[in-house]
């Protein structure tokens, strides 16, 4: 056993197999790590099988990843990463556009569109948190009750209410940096007296420009209108602590991840640079939660292991085993197989790959339901240039947005959304700041103090601002999987019919009219074009648009009131097989306009207490009659 | 008057003063062996080191949290406050320089000089004397003919702590006398290794003291120390050992993953550069001015916020990435004439003012 592998209980697949678990976990991103933590901490033993390598455990190990990224000519937001065919990953390079008829098979995904979607996700220890920008908002309470309030989609058997104290497990969990005061729109309630973890991040120069001209304008949607502001973005970011958290306790922040001393990371520096990774690690991503679970020392850690199969008892429905495929080489196909036993399973491997786990099985769910309502959010980009300079490219991604549009009557025709103002000029849609370089130099022959002034000029004064739209869910938006394509290890790859409804394009329609009002006010030049040759490329009635996703996936196995209109119950377990939970985004039946991390977080906090209940149940001393037969 | 017996009140801030340079004066050498890596190589090193300078600028703030308590004020804007290099640190066994040099094992062994582990000191507070010298600090008692220095780094924080517990038993709260406002609290300074600790009263001046004098040498010799944070002394060994401690290790047998060093990848940075190794007029000499002058502007800043505007330390951090950008500008450049040698700061800070 190598060093590394001691000091990160790292265990081969010979001594997982042979051993007994009270939970097996399949996924080490931030539901599987949350899991791992909330259990062994209550004294049960865990295997975390990871699909990806056990790698990342030290802060060399982490800038190896950021100097991958660097050096890379693609910064796409699974960059950092080392490939590997045995755990491939979705890139965003990878999506082409589609042709009717035939599916696009050339990138991880099959994709059969109508709606080509170029999300990804990260298959490397810590999951796609080791990409993500950090967004912390909470869902509404409308979101939960989309149904009952709008007349479609579809109520969650759960409310905000009953998730509140979970989300406050979360936001400490992932360390929040918020203020409250600025999240009071929509209906959200945080409770008397709550503050987030650490204060906002403070606002850039560029939002407090825009909310100068900005705030107070009014947009009217169906006879409400509506006021806007430009508010703080709540996010998984070091900030200043709040001495009022806790009842005036305060807060303490986590910083780098690494088995050895690591003092850094303590504080956002700034670095524009969130996704796909923070150079300081003041982001927050999974390992630093996977580490207070490997802390405990009741949590095995079974890395390049891929889930390949669950097994089921016929009889009681219960998970038996499950099958992985472990491999050495991440480019060589050799692998053995094995089967990991405990009481109680969790596939925590994200909405598409838990989907398609299952369906890989044959486990396709009582209610036909499993791997069926994919959602994502539809993103609409919109860029100009500012009238003056606004200090573009400085501070982290985003750090403030418009939240006013994200509920109202409005919803029972057109898709909700929220605004988002990016610090880091054009960047997501036009690879800015190096397209920009490219022009300046090639077509505009400029060079010398020419080429720098000119280079100020137009990257300090660029504003991108985004529209993530509500995606409603539909059942023929789907994972599936098909014995035709497989990866290296032949494990089915997952096989995406997405397409997009017109309550999310009107949704869209209104967030681009919305944006020429916005630029109009700030004097701001639009530069948004949408070239017809891009992928996401659509139009609606007689306006063209680009749609990207979210990376949000979601949705696959949602949760509900019964085994009929759902696959798991409030709790993310299974109804069909007893002892296993699906967690994450794929239990939530509606997304409404939040990233997605903080309420799987919460849900999971929630299903961790479950868990534990089962376990301490199925434990419990028999009572022996004096007859000696157990009562 | 002597420094090691402290009788009043203005001998009390005259020692938290000295401490304040003390604390600042292991910096100019930890950042100067610090950026003579070359960028992208010696993760370990460079990692191991910066926690050590983030731990020294701590020191530095709890310094300036005890002076301010006892209604002191706190300046590092004086001549003479930066010393010049090679400078003696006050530590009593064994007497050696510590200059600017490049990251090399020549430097890591001067580190492990100044944080070497104390012997278990007696109930007194002792002191040595040796030679008197021009780069001296002025934690040393100063005779015609030589200097009285304590023992070691942890018997002069003794000697502040005893008069403190010494005047609050006479004075009670009246000691702390100072603004609570001027504190510096964890919403203006952190740092990986230990909490900044504001200080009101005695038990958080204890407190303060405490983490100080243990961070740095590790309490009795202990590793890690009572929040788990591995010692200077330690940290610094891991890369002699080439491997670092964890938990439950013998000193000098570290079980952790290796650390590995190149020492071969930094800036050849000519020892102890001085502005007079620059040719007038040269770009080097240019840049060493600018750099000396912006240090200066610094530690004013760093003075501010000492003397009751806190929130400027925030912006202080950002003035930490100038000074690491000015000193690879230096260390990059050839000097003409050397034979290779590359340029350095100098630290000669500009300072008007006597104290």
């Amino acid at each position: 056993m190598s060093d590394a592998s001691r000091a990160t209980s790292q265990i081969s697949p010979e001594a997982a197999s042979a051993a007994e678990y009270d939970v097996v976990i399949v996924g080490s991103g931030v539901a599987g790590s949350i899991l791992a933590k909330e259990l062994s901490q209550s004294g049960f033993r865990v295997l975390v099988m990871e699909a990806g390598s056990g790698r990342d455990i030290t802060v060399r190990d982490y800038e190896k990843n950021l100097e991958r990224f660097y050096s890379e000519v693609s910064k796409d937001n699974n960059a950092p990463y080392p490939k590997s065919r045995n755990a491939p990953m979705p890139r965003s390079y990878e999506t082409q556009k589609l042709r009717p008829g035939a599916p696009e098979t050339s990138g991880y995904f099959v994709q059969n569109g109508p709606w080509e979607i170029d999300s990804t996700y990260t298959r490397v220890l810590g999951g796609t948190t080791r990409h993500w920008e950090g967004k912390a908002l909470r869902m509404l309470p409308d979101d939960f009750s989309l149904r009952t309030r709008f007349g479609h989609g579809l109520d969650w058997p759960l409310a905000y209410e009953d998730l509140n104290p979970y989300y406050r497990k979360a936001e400490l969990e992932l360390g929040v940096s918020g203020d409250v005061e600025d999240q009071m729109y929509g209906g959200l309630d945080f409770g008397p007296g709550y503050v987030y973890p650490m204060h906002r991040m403070p606002p850039s120069y560029l939002d407090q420009m825009i909310a100068k001209d900005l705030d107070g304008t009014e947009a009217t949607l169906d006879d409400e209108t509506f006021t806007l502001r430009v508010r703080s973005t709540p996010q998984a970011r070091n900030g200043i602590p709040n001495p009022a958290y806790d009842d005036g306790k305060g807060h303490r922040p986590t910083g780098a991840v690494s088995i050895h001393q690591a003092e850094m990371g303590e504080r956002c520096q700034g670095n524009t640079n969130c996704v796909p990774i923070c150079p300081v690690q003041a982001k927050y991503d999974a390992r630093r939660t996977l580490f207070r679970a490997l802390e405990t020392g009741r949590v095995d850690l079974l890395p390049q292991a891929v889930a390949s199969k669950v097994h089921v008892d016929a009889g009681s429905g219960r998970v038996t085993a499950i099958e992985y495929k472990s491999y050495r080489d991440a480019d060589s196909p050799e692998h053995t197989t094995g089967r990991v036993r405990g009481k109680v399973f969790v596939l925590a491997a994200n909405a598409v790959e838990n989907a398609r786990l299952m369906l890989a099985s044959s486990l396709h769910g009582s209610s036909g339901l499993m791997g069926r309502n994919l959602m994502d959010h539809a993103y609409l980009l919109t860029w100009a240039l500012m009238p003056e300079v606004a200090g573009s490219f400085r501070g982290p991604l985003c750090t403030s947005g418009i939240e006013d549009l994200r509920t109202g009557a409005f919803r029972r025709r057109q898709a909700a959304f929220r605004v988002g103002i990016h610090n880091d000029g054009w960047g997501w849609a036009t690879a800015s700041p190096y397209t920009d370089l490219d022009t300046i130099i090639d077509r505009q022959n400029k060079f010398g103090a020419e080429l720098r002034r000119e280079l100020v000029s137009r990257l300090s004064r660029q504003v991108l601002i985004d529209y993530m739209v509500e995606m409603l869910p539909d059942e023929s938006n789907r994972v599936t999987v098909d014995p035709q394509y497989v990866d290296q290890l032949g494990n089915p790859r997952p096989v995406i019919s997405f397409g997009i409804r017109d309550y999310t394009l009107e949704g869209i329609a209104f967030g681009r009219r919305l944006s020429r009002r916005i630029y109009q006010r700030l004097g701001a030049e639009d530069y948004t074009s949408y070239d017809p040759a891009a992928v996401g490329y659509m139009s609606y009635q007689g306006e063209a648009y680009v749609i990207r996703g979210g990376n949000h996936w979601a949705g696959t196995h949602l949760m509900g009131t019964s085994a009929k209109n759902s696959v798991v119950d409030s709790r993310q377990r299974s109804w069909d097989h007893e002892n296993l939970y699906l967690a994450g985004a794929g239990s939530m039946p509606s997304i409404g306009t939040a990233n997605t991390t903080l309420t799987l977080s919460a849900l999971c906090f929630q299903t961790a207490e479950q868990i534990a209940t089962d376990l301490r149940a199925a434990s419990a001393p028999i009572k022996v009659r004096k007859s000696g037969s157990a009562a | 008057m002597s420094l090691h017996r402290i009788t009043d009140i203005d001998e009390l801030h005259r020692h938290l003063h000295a401490a304040l340079q003390l604390e600042h004066a292991t910096i100019p050498p930890y950042l100067t062996a610090l950026y003579s890596i070359r960028p992208g190589t010696n993760t370990e090193a460079y990692h191991i080191i910066r926690a050590v300078v983030v731990e020294e600028m701590l020191h530095l703030t709890l310094a300036a949290n005890i002076l301010n308590a006892v209604g002191g004020n706190p300046d590092l804007t004086y001549r003479g406050f930066v010393p010049e290099y090679p400078a003696f640190l006050p530590d009593g066994e064994t007497d050696f320089q510590v200059g600017l040099q490049r990251f090399s094992r020549d430097a890591i062994e001067t580190f492990l000089r100044i944080e070497r582990p104390a012997e278990a000191a007696g109930e007194g507070v002792r002191t040595v004397r040796r030679a008197k010298s021009a780069g001296a600090l002025r934690a040393a008692r100063v005779h015609d003919d030589s200097e009285e220095h304590f023992y070691s780094i942890g018997e002069f924080y003794q000697a502040i702590e005893q008069a403190l517990v010494g005047f609050h038993k006479k004075q009670g709260a009246a000691l702390f006398s100072g603004d609570p406002a001027r504190q510096v609290t964890p919403a203006y300074y952190y740092s990986g290794g230990g909490e900044i600790i504001a200080v009101t009263d005695l038990g958080s001046a204890k407190a303060a003291i405490r983490l100080i004098s243990e961070q740095g040498e590790g309490l009795g010799g202990g590793i890690f120390d009572y929040e788990d944070e591995i010692s200077h002394y330690y940290r610094f060994e891991q890369l002699v050992l080439g491997r670092y401690y964890q938990e439950g290790d013998e000193a000098g047998k570290p079980s952790g993953l290796p650390v590995d060093v190149e020492w071969d990848a930094v800036f050849p940075i000519k020892p102890d550069a001085r502005l007079a190794d620059y040719p007038e007029g040269s770009e080097l000499h240019a840049g060493a001015v600018a750099f000396n002058r912006y240090y200066a502007e610094f530690l004013s800043l760093l003075t501010r916020a000492f003397q009751g505007e806190p929130g400027l330390l925030i912006e202080a951090v950002g003035g930490m990435f100038r000074i690491k950008e000015m000193s690879y500008q230096l260390m990059r450049q050839p000097i003409d004439g050397t034979g290779g040698l590359h340029a350095a700061p100098t630290f000669e800070i500009p300072a008007p003012k006597e104290r």
